[in-house]
């Protein structure tokens, strides 16, 4: 039996009398790529703000491979094995390509405040830099700085640093967000091969996006679970097409 | 190029003490100084974008350290060489930044910089009534002992002192700049919630950069403390943190070197001008605002992007840009020594004030042409500035 990497028990959120998240439960399963989707408002981005430790519970709790989480500091989740990525983009725009993933690949090699020799002299660390910089697809653009890439490669390297400190697990806050057909098609690309040996939940808009990449589908409206499932049943759900995707887009 | 750029400075910079007299000595000692504080303070905004309101702070905790050590030298109690007392007095400043940088960084932006306000001010309320500390009005006074067969009596020698400590720690700021800390620095200017998303504990590091700051701080302080054998809790106050924001911010933040453009050119321009007016700061403040309004990067930035074109364009193409920028200068400059020489003396004076001399002609402050004159030369100056800067996007623009 594949057990849970991520377990959410009875979460909930509220923003004064504003009840964001309602008593939700929810497992993420080892290996899966499972998306979140729901219309606007429905609690997504806090969702994943609470798991990644940048909004704190109202209620209930969080587990990541068995181990409570809710409460820690970001920094904290992330060396427990959790990496994500943002729905804006979050990159250092005043660092090149290079360096943005420098910062993510040193950390995992301890050397977080190091002051004796220069970030490029580490050669471990360099040749990290380099592969990830090839997976992401940016090997060509290693000098540029950060600011001046195009969007797209912008969101490839936001992926890269999600990577960089190599997590287990990876959140994916819509990472094909403001972006053409091609762009995207690139992205869910970089998706499909960076999620091989991960578990991946994503935070998605695009039905054409979750239905060709992910296994499992939940599905928030208004702060509740109306529905979780291997994707292709999702589909055919009823209440999911009424409340979210509109009966003629599935028929 | 760049090689022999340093080495042309550090050999000018070997020969002041043999070129030029002791009060001009004691001139690029103050530059010095200055420098190293305002190298000290950039590596808190340039990286980590902290803007500190209070690192006088860290200047006088610099400078008082340097004194108690010198009076224990001099009390035969300590016995340390005289060059390496201004070491003590880094670490001082160091430890104060540990604990004020601790609790400061908790926040960014606004209520950093008021965080670091308030501590220079509480340490310059203390200073003026702990004498056993600070020694009151008065201050602290010592004197230097000699050592190794150096006197230290001479503004030369401690010269030396100076040069030998500012440089290697000019050079340990930039170094840090390159290293994984530094580095680090730069993504938390950037975006700290990513930081933190990448295993980094952002408040350690912004702790870590405040206080590698206030220690350089405190070694331009401690510096100061022994070539002037006194100090008193003046050090802490608003001026000297507003100052090295004005240095930096004029001679350019965004360049390593921007800051010590700002810091040792408009201290050489305040002692050389220390016999002409009284009213230095009211230009240095001038200075700051329309540095402000018309190149918010700074000096060094300007002469970047100029030394850019040079190397790209012919240069007949670039005299019309850089005479409008020199006219621009020009009016500037003259406006605003018309505006504050004239309204100086119209506030301090009263109706007494009739007449002033400048420019080598007598100016009547009661006629409207006495007025007219800097109005049309501001005018005059922001015309040949917009059509500077439109000139200079035209010929950025064929280069590009």
């Amino acid at each position: 039996m594949t057990s849970a990497v991520i377990s959410l028990q009875g979460i909930a959120k509220c923003f004064g009398s504003l009840e964001v998240i309602r008593h939700l439960d929810l497992d993420v399963l080892e290996g899966e790529r499972h998306a979140l989707i729901g219309p606007n408002g429905a609690g997504k981005s806090t969702l994943v703000g609470m798991i990644s430790g940048l909004i704190p519970l109202s209620a209930g709790a969080i587990f990541l491979n068995g181990r409570r989480i809710d409460g820690l500091a970001p920094e904290r989740i992330n060396r427990l094995g959790l990496g994500r990525s943002f729905q804006i983009t979050r990159i250092f725009p005043r660092l090149s390509a290079q360096e943005n993933l420098r910062i993510g690949v040193m950390a995992r090699h301890g050397i977080r405040y190091s002051l004796f020799r220069p970030a490029t002299a580490y050669s471990a660390v360099a040749r990290e830099v380099e592969a990830l910089l090839a997976k992401v697809r940016l090997d060509g653009r290693a000098g540029v700085v950060a600011g001046e890439l195009s969007y797209s490669e912008q969101r490839a390297l936001e992926l890269g640093m999600a990577l960089a400190s190599e997590p287990k697990v990876l959140l994916l806050d819509e990472p094909t967000a403001g972006m053409s057909r091609d762009e995207a098609d690139h992205v869910v690309d970089l998706i499909r091969t960076i999620a091989i040996g991960r578990t991946v939940l994503i935070v998605e808009h695009d039905m054409d996006v979750v239905f060709s990449l992910c296994d499992r589908v939940t599905v928030l409206a208004y702060g509740e679970l109306i529905a979780s499932g291997p994707a292709a049943e999702i589909r055919r759900n009823a209440r999911v097409q009424e409340a979210y995707l509109g009966t003629e887009h599935v028929a | 190029m760049k090689w022999l750029a340093i080495a042309a400075a550090t050999i000018g910079l070997l020969l002041v003490p043999v070129l030029f007299g002791d009060r001009f000595v004691f001139v690029f000692i103050q530059m010095l100084t200055a420098s190293l504080f305002a190298l000290a303070f950039n590596l808190l905004w340039r990286h980590t974008r902290l803007l500190s309101f209070g690192h006088a702070a860290h200047f006088g905790a610099g400078m008082f350290a340097t004194i108690h050590l010198m009076r224990l030298a001099e009390a035969n109690v300590l016995a340390v060489p005289l060059p390496l007392i201004p070491l003590g007095g880094a670490l001082a400043a160091c430890l104060l930044g540990v604990v004020a940088g601790y609790f400061a960084t908790v926040r960014t932006g606004t209520y950093f910089a008021m965080i670091t306000l308030a501590v220079a001010e509480l340490i310059y309320a203390l200073g003026s009534q702990w004498e056993a500390l600070f020694g009151g009005e008065a201050g602290l006074s010592s004197m230097r002992l000699p050592w190794a067969g150096w006197t230290f009596a001479t503004t030369g020698e401690v010269y030396y002192i100076v040069l030998g400590w500012v440089v290697p720690a000019a050079a340990a700021l930039y170094f840090v700049g390159l290293t994984p800390l530094g580095r680090l620095a730069f993504a938390i200017g950037d975006d700290e919630t990513r930081v933190r998303f990448l295993g980094y504990n952002a408040h350690r590091a912004k702790t870590m950069v405040f206080a590698l700051s206030a220690f350089h701080a405190g070694l331009a302080g401690g510096l100061l403390a022994l070539v002037n054998e006194n100090v008193n809790y003046g050090a802490f106050g608003g001026t000297v943190s507003a100052s090295v924001v004005l240095h930096t911010f004029i001679g350019g933040s965004g360049v390593f070197l921007g800051p010590v453009i700002g810091a040792a050119g408009l201290t050489l321009l305040g002692a050389l001008l220390s016999d002409v007016t009284r009213l230095w700061l009211l230009y240095v403040g001038a200075a700051f605002v329309l540095m402000m309004l018309y190149s918010p990067e700074g000096l060094a930035a300007l002469f970047i992007a100029n030394l850019r074109l040079w190397r790209e364009l012919p240069w007949p193409s670039l005299v019309r840009l850089n005479l409008l920028g020199g006219l621009a200068v020009l009016a500037f400059v003259c406006t605003t020594v018309f505006v504050v020489e004239l309204a100086a003396r119209a506030l301090t004076e009263g109706a007494s004030a009739t007449a002033v001399v400048l420019f080598g002609t007598t100016w009547s402050l009661s006629s409207p042409v006495t007025w007219a004159i800097p109005i049309a030369l501001a005018l005059a100056g922001h015309v040949a500035l917009k059509a500077a800067i439109r000139q200079r996007r035209r010929l950025e623009d064929a280069v590009a």
